[in-house]
């Protein structure tokens, strides 16, 4: 009887194969629907500005967690004065904190061609109108674009389409994207303090 | 043969229909003759009033601290005094314009003393005018979430941040509904993936995205806001939706004339809903600011697969 001993190689090889299978099938799984499928990466440097907003984007979130520690408790049945409180006091300290931040610390140029294409082509074609007037039907009054000041507490927040945030890059659950016109800005989710914004991202 | 067929063809139009719900479809125009004045209408309750039911209350669009709002509040607790609902669901916009301390007592706390008295626990979910920390506060019930599900009886709750649908939130519902086996499953946001209003009307995108998943883990019915007008939906792919947005700000003569989506609507005055659920009914009853009743029915719960 002959015995075989399997090629190493070959059996990475073949493991390899199935890892690669296996993950396709569970990214295909999370986003069957394909109108949250993601954009397009188009070349190995869009990749990359990706990655590096998405790494700028999580030193900041390290950097406001460190901050907040310094902001009264805020428990998940406080009351109006406890949240109030809370909410100045990490404002504040996230100004001192990025003292000195200026736009295009985040939206560095090669993130923004990328966003720039995605919004392109998210609005493009008239079925895709009703996104455009989303955006552009918020009302703004009190709303300055300031980085590392508030977005307006009294003014009404857009409504971000699921299918487009499933195209941008992926942020963490304490910074979201918002539409400002044709502005998108990029807020603390907490404490609405601007991190950044890009003007005229809308095309 | 032809007559399994036949039965074939009746069970398939009774899945597709899913539902069959007892209530007429029409559209009631106009202004009811509701003035700011405090409601005198009588308490006219349409609703089964079992033993043992789940019963809760809807309100949308609220947050304005108006004398309109403080008016539904007390027909809510009128109501409540015959119909001891145990909470009260939110679509949104809980709180227009500033946050502050003042701000919660002028536009929540104040308009539903009574109610909050009485130990009524609400349960709110977010709106484009609401700020992210709503979550945290104390009447609110979202455990610093701005999404989140709870279990009442037979009912499974899902309250949505429909403002920011990303694929954590996603990802969430389609896991949450997949391994849930609650008789009833009952998703609410704030806005409508169908609607006849003029001013915003159905919100297409957002329905791009959950509909499917609605669809594919038997939602039951799903409550929005965000129009301020009421509208009760033709059942769409035998989901039924509701648009209740009109609990504190009022848009008169939005609604679209004769619609294909509406089974009935009401922008005559603001209005709260009143629903109780007993085994597989789900009773419903819309009521004005000055207690008329404007729609009422109930919702047969599909078999589910």
């Amino acid at each position: 009887m002959k015995h075989i001993i399997p090629d190493p190689l070959r059996v990475v090889g073949v493991s390899l194969i199935a890892l690669s299978f296996a993950v396709t099938v569970a990214v295909a799984q999370k986003t069957d629907n394909p109108a949250l499928a993601p954009a397009p990466v188009t070349s190995p440097a869009e990749k990359a500005a990706i990655e590096s907003f998405e790494n700028h984007v999580k030193d900041y979130v390290k950097l406001r967690n460190k901050v907040r520690e310094t902001a009264p408790k805020l428990s998940k049945d406080a009351t109006p004065e406890q949240i109030h409180a809370y909410r100045t006091t990490l404002e504040e300290s996230l100004r001192n904190a990025r003292k000195g931040a200026r736009r295009g610390d985040l939206f560095k140029p090669d993130i923004t061609s990328f966003i720039r294409r995605t919004l392109k082509n998210e609005f493009q074609g008239r079925d895709r109108k009703e996104i455009r007037d989303i955006a552009f039907e918020t009302e703004l009054k009190g709303v300055v674009l300031r980085v590392n000041y508030p977005y307006a507490d009294s003014a009404e927040q857009s409504e971000m389409p699921a299918t487009l945030l499933a195209k941008l890059p992926q942020l963490p659950k304490e910074v979201r994207y918002r539409f400002v016109g044709s502005n998108l800005i990029l807020v603390d989710r907490e404490s609405n303090v601007i991190l950044d914004f890009m003007p005229d991202a809308l095309p | 043969m032809r007559r399994f067929v036949n039965a074939k063809i009746l069970l398939v139009a009774f899945i597709v229909a899913g539902f069959s719900i007892s209530a007429p479809a029409q559209k009631i125009n106009g202004n009811s003759g509701a003035r700011s004045s405090a409601p005198s209408s009588p308490v006219k309750l349409t609703l089964p009033l079992k033993d043992g039911s789940l019963r809760f209350a809807v309100i949308g669009d609220t947050g304005t601290g108006s004398s309109q709002q403080h008016a539904l509040g007390s027909m809510m607790a009128k109501y409540r005094a015959v119909f001891p609902f145990e909470f009260v669901l939110m679509m949104g916009d809980n709180m227009y314009g500033g946050e502050k301390p003042k701000d919660f007592e002028k536009k929540f706390a104040g308009p539903y003393r009574q109610l909050l008295a009485d130990k009524v626990k609400f349960y709110a979910s977010l709106g484009n005018h609401d700020q992210a920390l709503q979550v945290n506060y104390e009447h609110f019930n979202m455990n610093g979430k701005d999404y989140y599900r709870f279990k009442k009886g037979d009912v499974a709750f899902y309250a949505l941040n429909s403002n920011y649908m990303d694929k954590k939130q996603v990802e969430w519902l389609e896991s949450e509904l997949a391994k849930d086996t609650s008789e009833w499953k009952v998703c609410f946001f704030h806005h409508p993936p169908y609607s006849s209003a003029k001013k915003h009307g159905s919100d297409s995108q957002l329905r791009e995205v959950v509909e499917p998943i609605f669809l594919k883990h038997g939602v039951d019915v799903v409550l929005t806001g965000h129009d301020h007008v009421y509208e009760r939906i033709k059942p769409q792919k035998g989901i039924y939706y509701f648009v209740s947005g009109a609990g504190g700000k009022l848009r008169t003569g939005d609604i679209k004339d004769s619609s294909p989506l509406t089974a009935k609507s009401f922008d005559g005055d603001m209005h709260f809903m009143l629903f109780e659920v007993t085994g597989d009914e789900m009773h419903f009853q819309a009521i004005s600011r000055t207690g008329q009743t404007i729609d009422s029915g109930v919702i047969t719960r599909r078999k589910k697969s």
